[in-house]
């Protein structure tokens, strides 16, 4: 029944997907909301969503086989899965918002070393190889391989954030972005969406083996901690320069909590994405539900956390009566993601789910591991 | 790779497909190009390079197109005119070089290929297919559509529509040139005659006479309301040189209507109607035959930004608007960063050039003459007037102390017995002899206008470049028994009507502004400027607002020198100067002179004509104007003095340019009141929406005119605008020819079809052959080039064979139907070919910059006659409203009158915010919404309120009002047929405004001109949002209370009103 | 008949007689008391100041219009064998907020809606009755330390030897990065929009369909190509200064209140502007060393 309920969805999904793809090739970005002012919008912030959760997750196998947590160890499968499956969903989002889709391979062809988004890339290359390698070791058996491929993951797991984070922390012009904690805010917020996300996974539909419950009691302990230390990191983001309550940082920070915008941040990220989930961890940290969902929430809920970054330095004009100076509908300074955007991320997360699915199935058809129930 | 003719493609864009749009130009030579090497720059290149003149705006700057494959790519300024360079390449400069140079334009010249490739434009005749403005339209042949025009009859019964349109042909009743002539000799005649039995007698003796052509009169019974032709009026909006002949050539002298109405009084009429009343001489009229006030000249003074230390813009908006930004801007710009200019913006708005003026004086609106005044009064008292020039009281004192124009202010005026100024003090007052003259071996007597020569009456004969009469300037004495004063002392007493502090309570500003204005005035000898525009003309008061102005430049008297007021002057084009080689006046083979009451009633003294009813009359008289806009269409629909059958109507929107516009639309709405109407445009307007037909015209990159200039450029120039591109409209058959649907091919098939002579094998006197544009324009480009000169000395070079080859390179893509070398030359013949061809390359003709200036510091081109500061002929005639005299003098009048000279007490109603409009330099009225580049500049126009008011009425940026007013308290405009559409805009809440007044820029708020859908073949031509933005607030300017059908106007100088209208903004 | 009225050379005497026959037959009893009528006297005889001195004030004809100096300072520079050093000047007191410069900058570069080069910012400033305006013009600054250079992926925008930042449309991958970089927002990007789309001409009206010449090269408006999906900006015109020829918006400037040139030539017009003390660059602190001066 439930089964049913998810595929349905699931094909609901798939097909808003599939027509915001084929607009996108068909109607290029005509219908997208983002502009020149405003360059980056929802999927830059999905891309960065998913490539955080793959970090995440990566990091849950790498608990388990380099850190030897062994309660963890049998939903690395899964980790890797979702790892992989997130990372897809990342660089597909991202090669959408391309101008020039068919030259993507230009980032190989004419290396830019300067350009943290180039490094992101072949960073995301490497890692995409650890990640594929450490799932062919558990495929095929071959426990060093997969240890050998998360430990060369580790740093990359730790770098490509990072380098995502300073991809924005480097951009001088955004006020916003331009700030030393950008990278460790990143590493730490995907390392915490991530590891809900698998705790989600887990608790749903992973096998029910003996140390599931401990499994998810200690994935929901993990959680809670990186919640509450998340919590602290982003107070020390925004109290400071809310403090003498001047400057660009803070318009762009007034504007994220009271701007027109302020439930992406008050009711998505704050309450949905963070004060519930702590609670329910906090109060039934055993119940598998409340942990599960308690995942669920903390992770999805973190791409109002990518909005939030990606956008609102955006919405500050670098030269105060610049929109008024020429007017077109892609310079403005107001961002809403249209329902063509929002469908190509339906298909970014189908195709997540179609990943993790194929990969897991896949998994489970050799029988070589029982990755799920 | 197979490219699609652009001309295909073009066929989808354009309302009427077909037809070819590129000429020669064709797939081929694309592919030829792209196989051009690269790094290449075409579009710079002389030989895809044409010169021609912008039109998106009335400055016509000189331009160069640029040409891509036939396609205007790019334009810019052509560098060797004054308006696009300061200093401006020599006119000599060759061709190669003046491709390299681009001079500079503003933004609508800039973006005016928007205008000219619009997917509005239409291509082939419209004709209405449901009632008027209907937005219901087919395309009909033009052969058909010239033929129902001629024809007339049951022309819209297909439509249900059984009426009976009237027919062109029956109303070109009279044909005999030399009845016409007479007629309106005898009609001259009955106006002379005072006594009323007499005037009687001489009514009987016209049908007597004409007895045998009663039938043509439009009433026998009063002649001169002129022949059934009158019943056919041409009305347009932007007209210029060339075309302004042509179409004479078909309404004037082949047609024979007296109704051919310009817009003036729309745009600055009554700075064009004072100059004229100031510009009349006291010499010897020709057509009267004797020694009268004449010639005076439709024209206007600008200050002279070349030289001037001060300069002071009074309602002028000298960056945004006026003529016009690229010439005047950077000469200020310049002058005042290098601290050789001050200048002073007197304007309710702060306009951009506040950025940069010493000073902003935000007065009242409506009481400019108030400030100039006190500005009089104060130099006045302080003595700080030119008493040199000011005491020349004829020609030979000017010449006698190097002053090129003398006034009259020296000149005695007599005061009847009500101490009105009522006429000069002549010789024969006093007894004195009259001046004994013969003109043309006739004696003539001439009776003398006489000043005070230390203590002695002395006659003055005024035009003597001899006998100087240094007059005493204050005179205010008994003569003779008779009371009179000097000019001077009457504009004193003017002055001194108020104090200081009276007139500066009045303008609503601080007595200390006008004291330091009238300080820096007089402080740089005659180095001062003064420029009145709009902003001062286009109030029921404008004429005297204008008056006062002039009179007080008057008291440093700087006409004509650097620096001061200098004048228009332009190249002629007509063979006048020169007698040839084409003497156009004298090549009408049976040239008709028109004769009667104009349907504007200009010109006329209403109580010498035979329609005299006592007063009021029933709508206003307009001695002083002529193309009086605002009263064309008015007037038709009330069919007073009569009514009209069939109106032209040429590149204009009344509708849409008038204060109170709608009633323009009111009055265009019944077929029964205006018969038909033919209307000329590239789109579908917002006035012509209402037209019986729409003839696509070519637009200003396809056509021919002679733009003529400006008061502001004291160089001699004439720029030509020329086919520069393939034309957009279709192609059709006249006389055998093929030309481009345009207004000269609708006049041609006009002519064809009635068979009037001056057009056709036998056009021109001599033989010459009148068929198409060319053969018209291009002898107008002959003279040009052939100079005013009898003996060709000021001729221009002739092109060598290299600026041959140039000349036929660049217009190597224009098709046949335009550009055809042998017949072009077969125009004007081998002899003035090569000489027509140096002025087609190079845009037309314009003088050096050094010859403007003389070594005496005066201009080159003067005005060099008498500036009246007392107006003698306005004294002597009557508004027709009031049966008063109109006062001859500088005086302040207060704003906001209605027809009868009556104050209009809205703002006791509750209407408290004084409505002003302006350009933005971006915009040009209805013709820029088309305009896409610019519209990113402003989208949207807005509804400015200053910060105080808007405080106080609680309005807040971007909140939508509707404006409405005691004439329009709905705040609609009534589009006819139902159909209403708010006046809504938004708020712009601004400190750069005068607190009371509110402002919105032109431009916007269009409900035709691709704003809304049309039907054209049953078809919707969808509508195009970015053009229905913002508001259009004309509508709730003030309907004339006693007229109720049209604007206030200003009923002596003819402006129609813009800035005196009370409204209340309305949240909605 | 004699005339009446003297001119100003003839003595007064000679006219006291001439008049005085006239009165004594004309006159007589006619102006009151028989006396000659007296001119009101004139309260202070103050002496305007010097009418205009003797000649014509022309120091314009020794001057030529800044756009023919800097155009022949072009010329010689591409002579030069020197790298030139572009600059830019815009000086803010003769700027009279025209947006000409947009509009040309426009028309050359065929720009489609939302791409922009340079805008023109307007403000009102001021209180009632003290109201004035700023205008500030914000083309490419070409820094010196361009932030938007590093950050592209693919190398495809590069700070050039003159000084020109450029890109190179058949490289950019169209990702936006340089466009969050710029602190000028100098950085537009191109949609593929049309002009006349939605409109009868749907987008295909003749000058939609012209190619432009940005970078020397010819580019022609075809479906989703270059520059669609590229960033776009300001590059000084780089295809005209080829030619020898000014920037457009600089020829467009109808208050002379651009400058261009080369400022390696001591006596350039523009290395004789950005030398004084009024002469600033937008966000200095920043530290991208803009190309663009402002006089203010
Ligand atoms: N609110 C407000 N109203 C104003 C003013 C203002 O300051 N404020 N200013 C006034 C002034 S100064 C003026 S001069 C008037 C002008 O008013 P009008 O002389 O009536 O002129 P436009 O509004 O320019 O209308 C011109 C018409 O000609 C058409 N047209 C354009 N090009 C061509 C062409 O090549 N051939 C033909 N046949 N038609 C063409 C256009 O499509 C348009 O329909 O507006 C006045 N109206
Ligand atoms: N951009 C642009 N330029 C144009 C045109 C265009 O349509 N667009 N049209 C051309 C034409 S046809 C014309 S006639 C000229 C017109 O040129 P201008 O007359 O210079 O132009 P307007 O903007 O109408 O300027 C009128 C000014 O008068 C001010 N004003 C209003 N009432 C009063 C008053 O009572 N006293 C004073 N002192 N000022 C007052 C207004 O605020 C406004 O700034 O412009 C020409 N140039
Ligand atoms: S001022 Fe502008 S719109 Fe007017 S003619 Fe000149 S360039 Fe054209
Ligand atoms: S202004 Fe912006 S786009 Fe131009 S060089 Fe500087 S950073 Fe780059
Ligand atoms: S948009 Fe183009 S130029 Fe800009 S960073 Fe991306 S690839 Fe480089
Ligand atoms: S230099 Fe050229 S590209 Fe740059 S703003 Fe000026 S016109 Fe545009
Ligand atoms: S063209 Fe010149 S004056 Fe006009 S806005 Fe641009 S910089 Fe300013
Ligand atoms: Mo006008």
């Amino acid at each position: 029944m439930s089964r049913t309920v998810g595929w349905i969805l699931f094909a609901i999904l798939a097909l808003v997907g599939v027509v915001g793809v084929f607009l996108r090739f068909t109607s290029s970005r005509d219908l997208a909301a983002y502009g020149s002012y405003i360059p980056w919008g929802l999927w830059v912030a999905t891309y960065i969503f998913f490539a955080g959760l793959s970090a995440g997750a990566f990091v849950v196998a790498v608990l388990g086989h380099v850190f030897g947590v062994e309660r963890l160890r049998p939903v690395a499968p899964l980790a890797l899965a979702i790892a992989l499956a997130c990372l897809g969903a990342a660089l597909v989002t991202v090669w959408f918002d391309l101008g020039h889709m068919e030259r993507v391979l230009n980032v190989f062809l004419r290396p830019h070393f300067s350009s943290m988004m180039a490094w992101m890339v072949w960073l995301y290359t490497a890692y995409a190889i650890a990640t594929v390698l450490a799932l062919y070791g558990l495929w095929r058996g071959l426990p060093s391989l997969t240890r050998i491929a998360l430990m060369v993951g580790t740093p990359l797991v730790v770098f490509y954030p990072g380098a995502a984070g300073a991809l924005f922390g480097t951009v001088v012009a955004q006020s916003l972005w331009h700030s030393p904690v950008f990278p460790i805010l990143f590493l730490f917020g995907g390392v915490l969406s991530g590891i809900a996300l698998v705790t989600f996974a887990t608790v749903f539909f992973s096998r029910k083996d003996k140390d599931y419950t401990d499994r998810v009691w200690l994935l929901g302990r993990i959680t809670l901690g990186l919640l509450l230390m998340y919590l602290l990191i982003e107070w020390a983001e925004y109290s400071i320069p809310m403090w003498y309550q001047v400057g660009h940082e803070f318009e762009a920070l007034m504007g994220v909590l009271f701007g027109p915008y302020w439930f992406v941040f008050w009711i998505f990220h704050l309450s949905l994405g963070m004060i519930i989930p702590i609670l329910l961890l906090a109060l039934w940290p055993r119940n598998p539900l409340a942990v599960g969902i308690a995942g669920l929430l903390a992770s999805s809920m973190f791409l109002s956390v990518r909005l939030n970054l990606v956008i609102p330095s955006q919405v500050q004009p670098q030269l105060e009566g610049l929109v008024n100076a020429y007017r077109d509908r892609r310079l403005s300074y107001t961002y809403l993601p249209t329902l063509f955007e929002w469908s190509v991320v339906a298909f970014s997360v189908a195709l997540a789910i179609a990943i993790a699915y194929g990969v897991v199935w896949f998994l489970n058809r050799e029988k070589k591991l029982e990755v799920t129930q | 790779m197979k490219k699609i003719p652009r001309r295909d493609l073009l066929k989808l864009g354009v309302i009427g497909g077909g037809g070819a749009l590129l000429g020669k130009h064709t797939a081929e030579a694309l592919q030829a190009r792209a196989a051009s090497v690269p790094g290449s720059y075409p579009i710079q290149e002389a030989e895809n390079t044409l010169y021609s003149v912008c039109l998106q705006c009335n400055t016509g700057c000189p331009i160069k197109v640029k040409l891509y494959e036939g396609v205007a790519a790019k334009i810019d300024g052509n560098p060797i005119t004054p308006w696009t360079m300061y200093p401006h390449l020599p006119y000599n400069t060759d061709l190669k070089r003046m491709a390299r140079v681009d001079g500079a334009l503003c933004p609508k010249g800039q973006s005016g290929i928007q205008s000219v490739y619009d997917p509005y434009r239409i291509r082939k005749v419209l004709k209405r297919a449901g009632p008027r403005g209907s937005g219901k339209w087919v395309e009909v042949p033009f052969e058909e559509a010239i033929r129902e025009i001629v024809e007339g009859g049951q022309i819209f019964a297909s439509i249900g529509d059984t009426r009976n349109y009237p027919a062109l042909k029956d109303y070109w009743a009279l044909r005999d040139p030399k009845v016409m002539k007479a007629m309106g000799k005898a009609v001259d005649a009955i106006w002379a005659e005072k006594d009323k039995a007499k005037k009687k007698a001489l009514v009987e003796q016209f049908k007597v006479d004409f007895k045998d052509y009663l039938d043509t009169l439009i009433d026998p019974d009063h002649p001169d309301l002129g022949p059934k032709n009158n019943q056919v009026v041409f009305s347009w909006g932007r007209l210029k040189g060339g075309r302004t002949d042509f179409f004479k050539w078909f309404f004037d002298s082949g047609f024979g209507t007296i109704n051919q109405h310009g817009h003036t009084t729309v745009c600055q009429g009554s700075l064009y109607f004072t100059g004229k009343a100031m510009s009349e001489q006291l010499d010897f009229d020709e057509k009267k035959g004797k020694f009268d006030w004449t010639g005076g000249k439709k024209f206007y003074w600008q200050g002279d930004l070349s030289g001037a230390e001060f300069a002071i813009f009074v309602g002028s908006n000298v960056y945004e608007g006026g003529y016009g930004p690229p010439l005047r801007v950077n000469r200020i710009t310049q002058a005042v960063t290098e601290g050789r200019l001050k200048f002073v913006v007197i304007d309710p708005r702060a306009q951009k050039a506040v950025a940069h003026a010493a000073r902003w004086i935000a007065p009242k609106p409506g009481t400019d003459a108030a400030i100039a005044l006190g500005m009089i009064r104060w130099i006045l008292e302080q003595g700080r007037y030119d008493r040199k020039y000011l005491s020349a009281a004829n020609k030979a004192a000017a010449k006698s102390v190097g002053e090129p124009t003398w006034s009259n202010a020296a000149w005695l005026v007599k005061l009847d017995d009500k101490g009105f100024p009522a006429k000069l003090l002549r010789a024969s007052d006093l007894g004195l002899p009259a001046f004994q003259k013969t003109v043309k071996d006739t004696a003539v007597e001439f009776d003398p206008p006489i000043a005070i020569v230390k203590g002695i009456p002395t006659r003055i004969d005024v035009q003597s470049e001899e006998e100087a009469v240094v007059g005493d300037l204050f005179v205010n004495t008994t003569l003779n028994g008779i009371r009179v004063k000097s000019v001077l002392e009457l504009i004193r007493d003017e002055a001194n009507k108020e104090s200081l502090e009276g007139w500066a309570r009045i303008a609503g500003i601080q007595p200390e502004d006008i004291a330091w204005l009238a300080y820096e005035f007089t402080n740089h000898g005659k180095r001062a400027a003064i420029d009145i525009h709009r902003g001062v003309s286009q109030h029921t008061n404008g004429f005297y607002n204008v008056l006062a102005w002039y009179t007080l430049a008057a008291l440093i008297g700087s006409h004509d020198w650097q620096g001061g007021l200098v004048q228009n002057s332009t190249y002629d084009i007509l063979g006048e100067k020169a007698e040839g080689p084409f003497f156009l006046k004298e090549l009408h083979p049976r040239k008709l002179t028109p004769f009667g009451i104009s349907i504007i009633r200009h010109g006329v003294k209403y109580e010498n004509t035979t329609i005299f009813e006592g007063y009021p009359a029933k709508r206003p008289w307009y001695y002083n104007a002529s193309d009086v806009y605002q009263e064309v269409l008015p007037s038709a629909a009330q069919g007073y003095p009569y009514p009209v059958k069939i109106l032209f109507h040429y590149m204009g929107s009344p509708a849409y340019a008038l204060p109170a516009g709608h009633t323009q639309i009111e009055a265009m709405l019944d077929p029964d009141k205006i018969g038909l109407i033919v209307a000329s445009d590239i789109v579908v307007g917002d006035s012509y929406a209402y037209a019986d037909y729409i003839f696509p015209d070519l637009s200003y990159l396809e056509r021919w005119e002679f733009h003529g200039s400006h008061p502001n450029v004291i160089w001699k120039t004439q720029p030509l605008r020329q086919p520069t591109i393939a034309p957009i409209p279709e192609t059709v058959k006249v006389f055998g020819e093929e030309i481009p649907i345009s207004m000269e091919a609708m006049l041609l098939a006009l002519a064809e079809k009635l068979g009037m002579p001056g057009f056709g094998e036998q056009g021109f006197v001599g033989g010459l052959p009148f068929k198409r544009p060319e053969d018209f324009y291009l002898k107008m480009v002959a003279n040009l080039a052939y100079g005013e000169a009898k003996d060709g000395s000021k001729a221009v070079p002739e092109a060598d064979d290299e600026e041959l080859e140039y000349f036929a390179k660049a217009r190597n893509h224009l098709p046949k139907s335009v550009f055809d070398l042998e017949r072009w030359k077969a125009a004007i013949g081998e002899a003035h070919w090569r000489r027509a061809v140096y002025v087609m390359n190079r845009g037309g003709r314009f003088e050096d910059f050094k010859k403007a200036f003389l070594e005496d510091g005066t201009v080159a081109h003067k005005y060099g006659k008498q500036v009246n500061l007392y107006l003698e002929k306005q004294a002597g005639a009557k508004d027709a409203m009031t049966g008063q005299p109109y006062y001859p003098l500088a005086a302040y009048f207060p704003a906001y009158l209605d027809s009868t000279g009556q104050p209009i007490a809205d703002a006791a109603e509750g209407y408290e915010l004084n409505l002003l409009t302006h350009r933005i330099i971006t915009m040009t009225k209805s013709r820029t919404i088309s305009n896409y580049w610019l519209l990113n500049v402003q989208p949207e126009n807005f509804i400015a309120v200053p910060t105080e008011d808007a405080r106080r009425l609680g309005l807040r940026d971007g909140q939508r009002v509707k404006v409405v007013s005691k004439s329009n308290p709905e705040g609609v405009w009534d589009l006819g047929n139902g159909q209403k559409k708010p006046m809504i805009g938004k708020v712009k809440v601004v400190p750069g405004l005068r607190p009371g007044s509110v402002a919105f820029s032109l431009g916007y708020g269009h409900w035709s001109y691709g704003a809304a859908n049309i039907e054209v073949n049953g078809k919707v031509v969808r509508s195009d949002p970015r053009r229905a933005t913002g508001i259009h607030a004309n509508a709730a300017m003030r309907v004339d209370p006693v007229l109720k059908d049209v604007t206030l106007s200003d009923i002596a100088g003819g402006s129609a009103v813009f800035y005196d209208t009370k409204v209340r903004l309305e949240p909605v | 008949m004699p005339q009446n009225g003297v001119s100003q050379t003839q003595d007064l005497e000679n006219r006291r007689a001439f008049l005085g026959k006239f009165a004594s037959t004309v006159f007589a009893g006619m102006v009151m008391g028989g006396a000659a009528v007296k001119a009101e006297e004139v309260k202070k005889p103050l002496q305007l100041p010097s009418q205009a001195p003797g000649g014509p004030i022309q120091p314009e004809l020794e001057y030529e219009d800044v756009l023919v100096r800097m155009q022949r300072e072009l010329e010689a520079a591409q002579q030069r064998g020197v790298t030139p050093k572009w600059v830019m000047v815009i000086d803010t007191r003769k700027c009279v907020g025209c947006h000409a410069c947009t509009i040309a900058c426009a028309v050359e570069n065929k720009l489609p809606p939302g791409v922009v080069y340079r805008p023109v910012i307007e403000e009102q400033i001021g209180e009632f009755p003290n109201v004035s305006w700023r205008f500030t013009p914000r083309p490419c600054m070409q820094c010196d330390k361009p932030p938007c250079v590093p950050v592209c992926p693919v190398g495809a925008t590069w700070k050039s030897e003159d000084g020109i930042v450029d890109i190179d449309y058949n490289a950019c991958i169209g990702c936006r990065y340089c466009l969050t970089a710029c602190p000028y927002q100098a950085r537009t990007s191109d949609f593929g929009d049309r002009w006349t789309d939605g409109t009868p001409g749907q987008g295909k009206m003749p000058y939609e369909e012209l190619p432009m010449f940005e970078y020397g090269k010819e580019w022609k408006p075809e479906g989703h190509k270059s520059p669609v999906g590229n960033a776009r900006k300001c590059h000084f015109c780089r295809h005209r200064l080829q030619h020898g020829l000014l920037p457009q918006c600089v020829t467009s400037c109808i208050g002379r209140a651009t400058f261009f040139g080369d400022a390696n030539d001591p006596n350039s017009l523009v290395s004789q502007l950005i030398h004084k003390p009024n002469a600033t660059r937008l966000k200095e602190e920043l530290g991208t060393e803009p190309r663009v001066y402002y006089l203010v």
